[in-house]
Order: structure tokens, then C-alpha cells, then sequence
């Protein structure tokens, strides 16, 4: 589990009995593409590392889904507000490939932030790099138009090309399919 | 009402926030209590402009203001924080790094503020405010998310009748195209939703 040792150590410096603490709260899950995480209206249990695979997180509206989150491996994932506020959950969570992860449930993270004030820290420095991926992934949204929106996120995430289907892209970038298509000789240049 | 009464009477609402998230005595209190200062601005006053490092965690005590983007000279509201809220560059402050936003008062503002140092120095001294700084963040997530939900899943008219209702007087206190602004609706737009108000206040109120 050398990626989540990595990833933690971004936030604050774990001790390797701390490390075993936290891995001894993961459960590992596999599970099949297309395999519904979370469901509209349930409460979210877990907090979702990815190892292996792509997630997405959308909501419908009307009829139209919503994709607010497009995540591949390393990447957190979940229904963050209702994982954070126990309740009933807006969005769904489903994968879009067969994903291997590992979970945390709130009873255990809870758990864990209770064993001391160094867990806790890194509870909030976590959440924090939640709130302010949110707040740039915003003021990205705002400050640039779609065209600029599209270049940007296919420098950073060339992959997701490959990996996931347009109109899931289109819709993550809240652009219509056919605008995506019509972006796409940008990437030739 | 004489400063120190009006100090006071901020730690109180403070102690008592806090305390929504914490359990935490008065003595614990009292010794953070410190590290707060006073701020206070005029109205269109610019308290953070682009470029600079928000060095600031501000709760407002009195008064209103507003955080906006410059998206291709125009300006785009993205906050709009009045008495009990929380106003800060949350990307700036906590990287340390030049804002991409303004913070600017629209009436005159008292807020009680605390610096990037006082905070960072607070977690050290007070390991119990870890807690409290991971609570007030995850309400600040919620909030966000929430507010971006509705922006997407929401029609215009929708979110302009659910803010009004959800904030009666911002109609009196903020100019009408920066609530526009922060509702996403065109100002033509709102200024004909506006009606909808007059027709609410003669039906009766739904049990909801």
C-alpha cells in the first residue's frame, strides 16, 4: 500500500504504527464495471481510495445526468456530503470500470480520529484538500469558456480520452456532446 | 453600545459557534479568545484585492460582503456573507498563495479575524482545535457543495424563489446585480422574477 502511505504523508507525517492502524480500518473491495457504489437517497458509508480503475459521481436532473466527479486511481471518492453529513445521499457512485478499492466507513474513520489529536489533524488537512480542490475546480469553471475548459482538462488528463466515454466528458465539463466532438481537432495541434 | 460590551458580545457568538462542534470550557476559550482581532471596514472597501496573499480568516460580526471573480472584465459574485458567516479566500489563505479573487464589503464591516500564523500557532498550542478546524471545514465543504448542487439541478426560477425566501432581507441590503450575479440569473431576469415576491405575499404559507 505504498500510494496511500504516499498520499497521507502529503498531509501530515504518519508513524509506521499509525500507518498499521489506519490499514488495519481498510477494507478491500472489487467489484465489476458499471457496479453501483451508492445509491440516489441511501447514506454514503464509505470514503473510497481507488487503486485500480475509474469512478463517477453524478445526479439526475429531469432525466439528464449530471457528472460532478470523474475520478481514476489515487483519487478519493465518495458522496462527500453525505459521507460527511450522514445524510441521504443526492448523488450516485458507479464505477466505469472493474475497480479494485480500498474502503473506509465512517464508524471507523470516526474511530480513528479518536485516537488522538495527530489523526484528527490529518482528518482535517484531508478535508481541506477536499474543499479547495472544489473551490478551484469552481473558480475553473467560471473564469474560463468551454473551449479553454476542454484544452486545460485534456493537458491534465489526457487518459480520460482513452478511458471514458465522450458524452461522460462533455458532461463533466458541462459542455453538450457535439461541442466535445467539435473541440477534439484541438488536441491534434 | 460601548466597544468593550460589543467585544464581548462577539466572543460570545463565537464561543457558543465553537461550541456547536467541540465541547469546549470557558477557560479553553478564553485562552484562544486572544488571538482574534477586530477588523473593521468601510462599505466598497476592497479587503482582499487580486494578486495579494489572504494573510486573513474572517467571521463577520456586522455588516455584508461579497467575494467575486473578474471573468473577462466582468465581475462574477461567487459569495455573497453576512452576519455569522465565515469570508476568506479559502484557496489563498490556506496555500499561502496570490488570490485569483476579490473580497470586497458592500455595507460597512466589523470582523473578527484571525491571522494564517495565529491559527497555524493555535493548532499547535490547542491540539483540541484540530477537531474544530476539521468541523468547520467540513461545514464549509457541505455548504459549497450544496450551493453547487443547486446552481446545476435548479431552474432559475427555483433558485432565485429559495434564496429569497431563505434570505428575506438580502432584497433591502444588496445591490440587485450581485445577488444576480450569485444566483447565475441574467439582472433582466431577476428583475422580472421580482413579481413572484408581491404574489408570494398573498398566499397563504405551505405547511413546509
Amino acid at each position: 500500500m505504498q500510494n496511500l502511505y504516499e498520499y497521507i504523508n502529503r498531509f501530515t507525517n504518519v508513524t509506521e504504527q499509525e500507518f498499521e492502524q489506519i490499514s488495519r480500518m481498510l477494507e478491500t473491495v472489487h467489484c465489476e464495471k458499471k457496479h453501483i457504489l451508492t445509491h440516489r437517497g441511501q447514506v454514503e458509508k464509505y470514503l473510497y481510495i481507488i487503486r485500480k480503475g475509474l469512478v463517477r459521481k453524478f445526479f439526475y436532473k429531469n432525466k439528464e445526468e449530471m457528472i460532478t466527479q470523474l475520478a481514476k486511481e489515487d483519487d478519493l471518492v465518495c458522496s462527500s456530503v453525505s459521507f460527511l453529513s450522514q445524510q441521504p445521499s443526492e448523488y450516485i457512485v458507479e464505477t466505469l470500470e472493474p475497480c479494485s478499492l480500498l474502503a473506509i466507513s465512517y464508524d471507523n474513520l470516526q474511530r480513528l480520529y479518536a485516537t488522538g489529536y495527530h489523526m484528527e489533524r490529518m482528518g482535517r488537512l484531508i478535508t481541506l484538500d477536499w474543499l479547495l480542490q472544489k473551490e478551484a475546480w469552481e473558480h475553473e469553471r467560471l473564469q474560463h469558456d468551454p473551449r479553454e475548459r476542454f484544452i486545460r482538462f485534456m493537458n491534465e488528463n489526457g487518459d480520460f480520452v482513452q478511458r471514458v466515454q465522450q458524452k461522460y466528458l462533455a458532461s463533466y465539463l458541462n459542455m453538450k456532446p457535439e461541442t466535445f466532438s467539435r473541440y477534439k481537432h484541438l488536441l491534434r495541434n | 453600545m460601548n466597544e468593550q460590551v460589543l467585544y464581548r458580545q462577539y466572543m460570545e457568538t463565537v464561543f457558543n459557534y465553537f461550541r456547536h462542534f467541540i465541547e469546549l470550557s470557558r477557560e479553553e476559550f478564553d485562552a484562544i479568545s486572544p488571538y482574534f482581532e477586530i477588523r473593521k471596514f468601510d462599505k466598497r472597501t476592497k479587503v482582499l484585492k487580486i494578486g495579494e496573499t489572504d494573510n486573513y480568516f474572517n467571521i463577520i460580526m456586522k455588516g455584508i460582503a461579497r467575494k467575486y471573480l473578474m471573468v473577462k472584465k466582468k465581475e462574477v459574485t461567487i459569495q455573497l456573507s453576512t452576519e455569522g458567516h465565515m469570508i476568506h479566500s479559502e484557496l489563498s489563505f490556506n496555500l499561502q498563495q496570490p488570490s485569483d479573487c476579490i473580497i470586497e464589503t458592500i455595507e460597512p464591516v466589523t470582523f473578527l479575524s484571525m491571522s494564517y500564523d495565529n491559527i497555524q500557532l493555535i493548532y499547535q498550542k490547542f491540539p483540541k482545535t484540530e477537531k474544530l478546524g476539521r468541523m468547520i471545514i467540513t461545514e464549509m465543504f457541505i455548504k459549497k457543495d450544496q450551493r453547487d448542487f443547486k446552481q446545476l439541478n435548479r431552474t432559475t426560477r427555483e433558485r432565485f424563489l429559495e434564496y429569497m425566501q431563505n434570505h428575506p432581507d438580502m432584497l433591502q441590503r444588496v445591490p440587485q446585480k450581485y445577488l444576480a450575479s450569485y444566483l447565475n440569473i441574467k439582472p433582466e431576469t431577476f428583475s422580472r422574477l421580482k413579481h413572484l415576491l408581491r404574489l408570494r405575499k398573498t398566499v397563504p404559507a405551505k405547511d413546509n
